[in-house]
């Protein structure tokens, strides 16, 4: 912003910015007071489109932007006198500026020289266009998941291959370090949430069945349950979440501040340093926090039990003997390494794929999570149905 | 209105203090800054140029002193009286710290969205101006700004910072990050800008051009205070302090005095 005089406050009245137009002579005078400055440009925006613009009714009128009054302009104001300026010039007055300082003048004439530029216009895709493209987008996205994701099982089959004819590549630190961050400090997080699940679905499951008189059952339903699909699934969501997540951030991060192009250059692979000691991590880890997950699981069926039927521990661990067979477990069980793979080489590759930008972490962290759940889930489906079908 | 020795000072800064835990970054810092100066702050690092700059801002909490905006004390100002005030600033962060998920223009124009009701036409006009006006091409307001170079960035955050037409600009380090052409182009810059909308500017840097070639003043930090104010040429001429005196009469300043280099005219 421009004063006129920057030792002189202004007093609110005089702020107020006005104009109004006159003809002396042969010339048509704007003559502008006050501030003209962006916050009282929406008022004098709308006041000068009001203003007609004068015809000269001949060739030798001309026009005058008086701006001698004018105690305060900015860049906005200056527009919106250029503005006026340009439309008195068109109708063919020849128009000039009077009584402008020289700071005026030169911030004016800036705004004069930058008005001109060309505007292009935001590029806007047709809806049906756009519905397409995303969706040819998102399936071609899903074949090349599909195939990035299998070349980098190959990828970590092939290192894990190296790695056991020279075992000394195997990085002992940190594969214990993942041990501790994805399994040990995982225990109390996924502990809780399998038993509260265990004794909603004993209760739910006692609710359901009173009216048929079969609420013993609900033992069988929850110990079935705990073991086959509710423990592995919840413990491989929740370290899905927690190390899936936490792995691709780790290796992203280290992507993006050149870390890994930095190791390459210094001859270590970084399938060995960072990939292999996680995902083996995660191959121990998984099983033995659904093991976990198994047993709060039932623990949580149990406290139910004795809430709502009444079974005390010793009758409630009779009957889970009855109805609980190692086969159950062991369906449930089988299922733990194969979900600890995918969401290790999924947090990892995600992880691979980050690129410059901060914003660039966050989608693939997001993605690493989705896609890992995701297959994660698909798994067990398939498991379902393998196993069934073998009579398990 | 504060005047002194015929100037009116914008920012009153006295007896400043600052810690970090138990590390102590300012005891006593003093400070002026004059209308329509290009002041620099330099110093070394770790000595809090940047946090002086967001103390003045009121991002960042003193321990204890003064900070006088426009002769009003920043402390007993009202939210409304801050508010008023934080509108005849901008600031310059260092990667232009533009908002991702808006192009250029939306971000040029958040500022008079937030604060003022104009209509659409006339903030589309005002923010192809400034974008003209920090030296960025048309096609550029429709990118996103993932889609620009650093230096376009530092220009886009620029005109951001220009689009209610302050009174001050801060910029930090505004020519860090930049190619020497690059630089060279922001220094002219700022130095236009500075002449065309009359502004007052406050920038942290290092580059010893940018300091010869556009500044009027420079303040110095060091020993947790400003331990001298003065033109550049002064500072160099009669350092009177072992970091100045290596700072401005090292090898590098050598390279960077105006012998060499015209300076770009007031």
């Amino acid at each position: 912003m421009l004063k006129r005089d920057h030792q002189v406050v202004l007093p609110t009245q005089a702020r107020a910015p006005g104009f109004r137009v006159e003809l002396k002579g042969t010339a048509f005078r704007l003559v502008a007071t006050g501030a003209w400055t962006v916050a009282e440009a929406a008022q004098l925006d709308m006041a000068l489109k009001r203003l007609r613009v004068p015809i000269p009714p001949t060739p030798d009128f001309t026009g005058e932007m008086d701006i001698a009054g004018i105690a305060e302009i900015d860049t906005a104001g200056a527009m919106l006198l250029q503005r006026t300026a340009a439309s008195w010039e068109k109708s063919g007055l020849r128009t000039r500026y009077a009584g402008a300082t020289e700071a005026f003048r030169i911030l004016i004439e800036e705004v004069q020289r930058r008005g001109h530029a060309e505007r292009p216009q935001r590029e806007t895709r047709k809806p049906l266009q756009s519905f397409t493209e995303d969706m040819t987008k998102a399936l071609t996205g899903v074949w090349s998941d599909a195939v990035q994701l299998t070349a980098f099982l190959g990828e970590v089959t092939s290192a894990l291959g190296r790695m056991v004819r020279q075992p000394w590549r195997f990085r002992t630190t940190s594969f214990i370090h993942h041990l501790d961050h994805a399994g040990f400090r995982a225990v109390p997080i996924i502990a809780l949430i399998c038993f509260l699940i265990g004794a909603v679905v004993m209760q739910q499951g006692v609710v359901q069945l009173k009216p048929f008189g079969a609420e013993p059952f609900a033992v069988n339903m929850v110990a079935i349950l705990a073991l086959r699909e509710v423990g592995i699934l919840l413990t491989a969501i929740m370290v899905a979440g927690r190390s899936g997540s936490a792995f691709t951030a780790e290796i992203g991060s280290m992507k993006m501040r050149e870390e890994i192009d930095a190791m390459r250059t210094l001859g270590i692979d970084p399938m060995d340093t960072l990939v292999l000691p996680r995902i083996l991590a995660l191959v121990v880890a998984l099983p033995l926090l659904t093991f976990i997950g198994d047993l709060m699981g039932l623990a949580g069926g149990g406290l139910m039990a004795f809430a709502v039927l009444g079974l005390d521990a010793s009758n409630y661990i009779d009957k889970l003997r009855d109805v609980v067979d190692f086969q159950h477990f062991m369906a449930g069980m089988i299922k733990a390494p194969f979900a600890a793979v995918i969401i290790g080489l999924v947090g990892c590759l995600e992880g691979l794929k980050v690129e410059g930008s901060a914003e660039s972490l966050g989608t693939h962290v997001t993605s690493a999570v989705v896609k890992a759940i995701f297959l994660v889930i698909i798994l067990d489906a398939v498991f379902a149905m393998f196993l069934s079908g073998i009579g398990v | 209105m504060i005047v002194e020795n015929g100037r009116e000072v914008v920012i009153r800064v006295r007896g400043l203090a600052k810690s970090f835990g138990s590390h102590q970054i300012w005891d006593g810092l003093s400070l002026d800054v004059y209308r329509g100066e290009i002041l620099a702050i330099v110093g070394g690092s770790g000595q809090g140029k940047s946090v002086l700059m967001r103390v003045i801002t009121g991002l960042v909490k003193p321990d204890s002193g003064d900070v006088g905006l426009f002769g009003q004390n920043a402390k007993t100002l009202s939210p409304q009286d801050r508010l008023d005030i934080e509108r005849r600033w901008g600031i310059l962060f260092q990667d232009g710290a533009l908002f991702s998920s808006l192009t250029v223009l939306q971000n040029i124009q958040v500022p008079m969205r937030e604060h003022l009701d104009l209509p659409q036409a006339m903030m589309d006009d005002l923010a192809f101006l400034k974008l003209s006006m920090v030296g960025l091409p048309p096609n550029a307001a429709h990118k996103f700004p993932s889609e620009l170079s650093g230096g376009m960035r530092k220009r886009a955050g620029l005109a951001r910072a220009l689009a209610l037409d302050p009174e001050i600009v801060f910029l930090d380090e505004p020519t860090a990050g930049l190619d020497p052409i690059g630089a060279t182009d922001f220094d002219h810059l700022i130095r236009k800008l500075q002449q065309t909308l009359g502004l007052t500017v406050y920038m942290v840097t290092h580059d010893l051009d940018t300091i010869f070639t556009v500044c009027d003043r420079v303040a110095v930090l060091a020993d947790k205070m400003i331990v001298r104010t003065g033109s550049p040429a002064e500072l160099q001429r009669h350092p009177n302090h072992p970091w100045i005196k290596e700072y401005f009469c090292g090898e590098r300043a050598r390279a960077a005095t105006p012998g060499e280099r015209p300076r770009i005219p007031a």
